[in-house]
């Protein structure tokens, strides 16, 4: 399992097509996995595990998402004003 | 002496509706001049003169029909067209409210958290207050066609009771809400919750204070005779009108109060 995602991470180049999320806004497709990678961190390091598989949703979001978006949430997790649900 | 031949009513020269248009001038660029220079004459000046030439043009209709007979069957008949397609308009100017309120609630945007209710607020309880709300306005629909009913019967008396009922279901409406208003944990600069929020139930509870009035209207007309058991178109009007302001609460009710808490 966790060779897969290594795997999958060394082949990594962009963001692919995600059937979710196929029209041209991709803002949700940013918003989701920006939330979903903040959320596996917070659960596997919970549960004292390797947060490696954590990698492929940071790996989408800094790929589609605008870097002020990213700077912006970032900054909004830090004063505790980030509207998303971690 | 000349009579027309024909049961139309041709009107006379009236002052009110150029008085109305310069009202309607002195409000929008008294707006303008309130919002640049602080000053609140102009708009109120406007203000006065729109009461003015509401009370002065719809008592010269009621002399028109009431007392000098202009209101044959055609004649009312176009006063009927006339306030459904008010009511019409009034229909569309709520539908863009509730676009609004749909667009962004639908598809919540990141800056509210992707959620609706948008993070951070607190939602009235719908079964509290709201509900009160919703039971209070379908009973003075009851009560306003009980109005109708006596009216069309001739019960003087019932009707006075009923149309009174009407009217103070009416207010009773409007102080729960004002009470609602004042007690909300969320204002109308929270976001586009606050604002859809606030401006959908805040033009209806004025069409409510509007209803109310032209309800209050048609009650001293009648303490006054002027409806018979067969022509009342009047009260009509104002009964339709009601239920409309009625019927947009529900909608309120179900989609903002319910749905989006």
């Amino acid at each position: 399992m966790a060779e897969d995602i290594k795997a999958k991470l060394d082949q990594y180049r962009t963001a692919p097509f995600d059937a979710r999320f196929p029209n041209q806004n991709q803002t949700r497709n940013c918003w989701s996995n920006y939330l979903d990678y903040h959320r596996c961190q917070k659960a596997l390091n919970a549960k004292g595990v390797d947060t490696t598989p954590c990698e492929w949703y940071r790996r989408v979001y800094k790929s589609l998402c605008p870097i002020g978006w990213i700077e912006k949430w970032d900054g909004q997790r830090d004063d505790g004003s980030f509207p998303g649900k971690i | 002496m000349a009579h027309q031949a024909h049961a139309y009513h041709m009107v006379d020269p009236s002052p009110w509706p150029l008085t109305g248009a310069v009202s309607a001038l002195l409000m929008t660029s008294g707006l303008a001049i309130w919002m640049h220079f602080h000053s609140t004459t102009l708009m109120s000046l406007g203000l006065v003169l729109l009461l003015l030439t509401m009370y002065q043009w719809w008592r010269d209709i009621i002399r028109e029909g009431t007392f000098q007979g202009h209101h044959t069957p055609p004649v009312q008949k176009g006063l009927r067209y006339g306030m459904i397609l008010f009511i019409t308009s009034e229909v569309f100017f709520f539908l863009g409210f509730f676009w609004a309120f749909y667009h962004s609630s639908l598809a919540p945007t990141p800056e509210l958290g992707g959620c609706w209710p948008p993070t951070g607020i607190t939602t009235l309880n719908p079964f509290e207050v709201p509900l009160l709300n919703t039971a209070v306005l379908l009973a003075s629909g009851v009560t306003v066609t009980w109005a109708h009913h006596s009216i069309m019967e001739g019960q003087r008396k019932q009707a006075l009771q009923s149309l009174a009922l009407t009217i103070l279901l009416g207010f009773y409406f409007t102080a729960l809400q004002a009470m609602e208003y004042y007690e909300a944990p969320f204002t109308i600069a929270d976001g586009v919750y606050g604002s859809t929020f606030f401006v959908a139930t805040g033009f209806h509870g004025l069409h409510v204070i509007i209803g109310s009035t032209f309800l209050t209207v048609c009650l001293l007309r009648q303490m006054l005779h002027h409806f018979t058991s067969e022509h009342h178109f009047g009260f009509e009007a104002a009964a339709w009108y009601w239920h409309f302001v009625d019927v947009v609460w529900l909608f309120l009710y179900i989609s903002i109060y319910w749905w989006g808490s």
